[in-house]
């Protein structure tokens, strides 16, 4: 998963886990960023009465360095209140919700949104905004799309909010990935064969938690501009999401719960699949705790990145180039930790500074893609991943691929990356899968899978 | 023992034992502040009973040293007071 059971701890704790971070141009507002920001893995849509939310005592923040320093110089926080209109029943609605207002709806959350500038002084966007109910079913939220769209609220200066359930939007074939690292498509040469098959979705029919806000670009450069070229060093955001708790709980044993003490960070995410296979066990929640701007600690990490070592092992023969290569992999730090200077891709950089820092780096200069590639820049769009990073682009083909070596002439000309490694997929030819859907407009994300609706998952 | 917990609350403690106290009493802050050691910061000691408002936790984070954790809403004061929390550790007893 990209970020969705990443780590011992937070996995534990799904409220506060990061799941996801997007970053791209809003297609069809390309004068703005939408940054999103998912929380809450692998939700059963059926899961109620007590259906999924966001956590009241967890601080939710999108972040924006626009200096190359890996410290925030944008800060959007999100906090929750849930308000239950009738504690005397057990009912998550006693009847068809057709609005977010509705009184049927008996456990409503609001939030509010407060934007923070790199001196830490503090502004209030938004209060009381409504977030839509989960999708119970058919009787209970008869039309969730509508519903949905009320949840989507207009601030001011031009910046739009959403908070709520939404459809997966991520794609993985978690059960073959994470059974010795086999992807299905080319399991026949693995280590442990299996006749090849078509990948498996891991996350279909399942919901996250989205925090999604779209900002003019002019609210998120250094100097308040809208560059236009992509040389400009103006036009690059790194951009990250966390999740914190107060440093103190105390259970008082009757349903009741003190917290003090300052907002720890438990949780963050900007690159996706990095805490996930690059972090080792040992420092993964560590890495949870530290912020970008520490991250040159764990450079060691992305310059010999253990599945490197694994594929040519769990592949015997077909990744031999990839075996004989020793140098330590800059094209990895420079593609995750630093982004990717000027003169290396023909119109294209997203080089923020030496600092290495875990970002999302976004070149904003760089207009919407007309017809968009899933597999982003190795596709050649652009626009996509890992220019930022788009609902629909499919990360873990590129990750498994530039992983693999297909990026390494980028800083090593000498190198042939292996055949194989340009074609490696988890669903070939890469594609999103059947049933992953989203929206043209935002959040982007899709309308969340009713609890009626869904499956039980076979089994065999 | 130290207990474990995910939220690191007691992450850096290195004391073999700890003391958590839930001070939600105005008269229990003031004997606190009154038995503090002399590097409570100036500031620090401006809190009043008048200005808690809600509860106030205090951490023992080591106590060979008397280093003392107390969080009250968004803040955090470490201090040292090995008096107190010698005291602290024979109300354990």
């Amino acid at each position: 998963m990209s970020s969705h059971r990443e780590a011992p701890e937070i996995s534990k704790d799904p409220v506060a886990d990061n799941t996801d971070t997007y970053a791209f141009v809003s297609p069809d507002r390309p004068d703005t960023v939408t940054l999103i920001s998912n929380y809450v893995p692998l939700e059963e849509p059926p899961g109620g009465p007590n259906f999924f939310e966001f956590g009241n005592d967890v601080l939710y923040e999108i972040l924006i360095d626009n200096d190359g320093d890996g410290l925030a110089d944008v800060t959007y926080q999100f906090r929750f209140q849930t308000q239950v209109g009738n504690p005397n029943t057990f009912l998550y609605n006693t009847g068809p919700i057709t609005s977010i207002s509705s009184a049927n709806w008996n456990r409503k959350q609001f939030y509010s949104v407060t934007v923070v500038d790199a001196n830490g002084n503090s502004t209030a966007l938004g209060s009381g905004l409504a977030c839509p109910p989960c999708n119970v079913g058919p009787r209970s939220t008869p039309d969730y799309e509508n519903l949905a769209q009320q949840a989507v609220h207009s601030l001011s200066g031009g910046i739009k909010v959403f908070a709520g359930q939404r459809a997966e939007g991520f794609y993985v074939d978690l059960g073959s990935i994470f059974d010795l690292g086999a992807l299905r498509p080319f399991q026949n040469l693995h280590l442990i064969p299996l006749p090849a098959t078509q990948g498996v979705n891991g996350t279909q029919g399942l919901n996250v938690h989205t925090i999604a806000i779209q900002v003019p670009k002019t609210l998120l450069t250094s100097d308040g501009s809208n560059p236009t070229k992509e040389s400009d060093s103006r036009s690059v955001i790194g951009v990250w999401a966390r999740a914190s708790r107060r440093k103190a709980l105390i259970i008082e044993g009757n349903g009741q719960f003190d917290e003090a003490g300052p907002w720890v960070q438990v949780s963050r995410l900007a690159e996706p699949l990095i805490n996930e296979v690059i972090i080792p066990m040992g420092k993964k929640d560590f890495w949870n705790s530290q912020y970008p701007v520490n991250d040159s600690q764990f450079v060691k990490y992305y310059a010999h990145p253990e599945l490197a070592g694994l594929l040519p092992v769990l592949y015997p023969g077909v990744f031999p180039n990839l075996a004989a290569y020793t140098k330590p992999r800059a094209d990895l730090e420079a593609i995750l930790l630093t982004g990717i200077p000027s003169g290396i891709i023909p119109g294209f950089q997203n080089f923020t500074s030496k600092t290495p820092s875990d970002l999302l780096r976004l070149n904003i200069a760089i207009p919407p893609s007309a017809n968009p590639n899933i597999l982003g820049i190795l596709g050649g769009d652009l626009a996509g991943f890992p220019n930022g990073r788009r609902v629909f682009d499919d990360t873990v083909t590129i990750e498994i691929r530039a992983i693999a070596g297909v990026t390494i002439p980028l800083v090593d000309p000498s190198f042939k990356p292996d055949g194989a490694a340009g074609l490696v997929d988890d669903f070939n030819p890469p594609q999103i899968p059947q049933g992953v859907h989203y929206q043209q407009e935002f959040p982007y994300l899709g309308v969340p899978i009713g609890g009626f609706q869904s499956q039980p998952h076979p089994v065999s | 023992m130290v207990k474990l917990t995910r939220r690191g609350f007691f992450k850096q403690t290195t004391a073999s034992a700890a003391t958590i106290g839930v001070l939600a009493a105005a008269p229990n802050l003031a004997a606190v502040v009154e038995n503090s050691a002399p590097d409570v910061p100036a500031a620090e000691t401006e809190l009043s009973a008048a200005t808690l408002t809600e509860p106030m936790l205090a951490h023992v984070r080591d106590v060979a040293t008397g280093e003392v954790s107390l969080m009250v809403g968004e803040r955090e004061i470490i201090y040292r007071d090995p008096q107190l929390v010698m005291r602290l550790l024979r109300a354990m007893h």
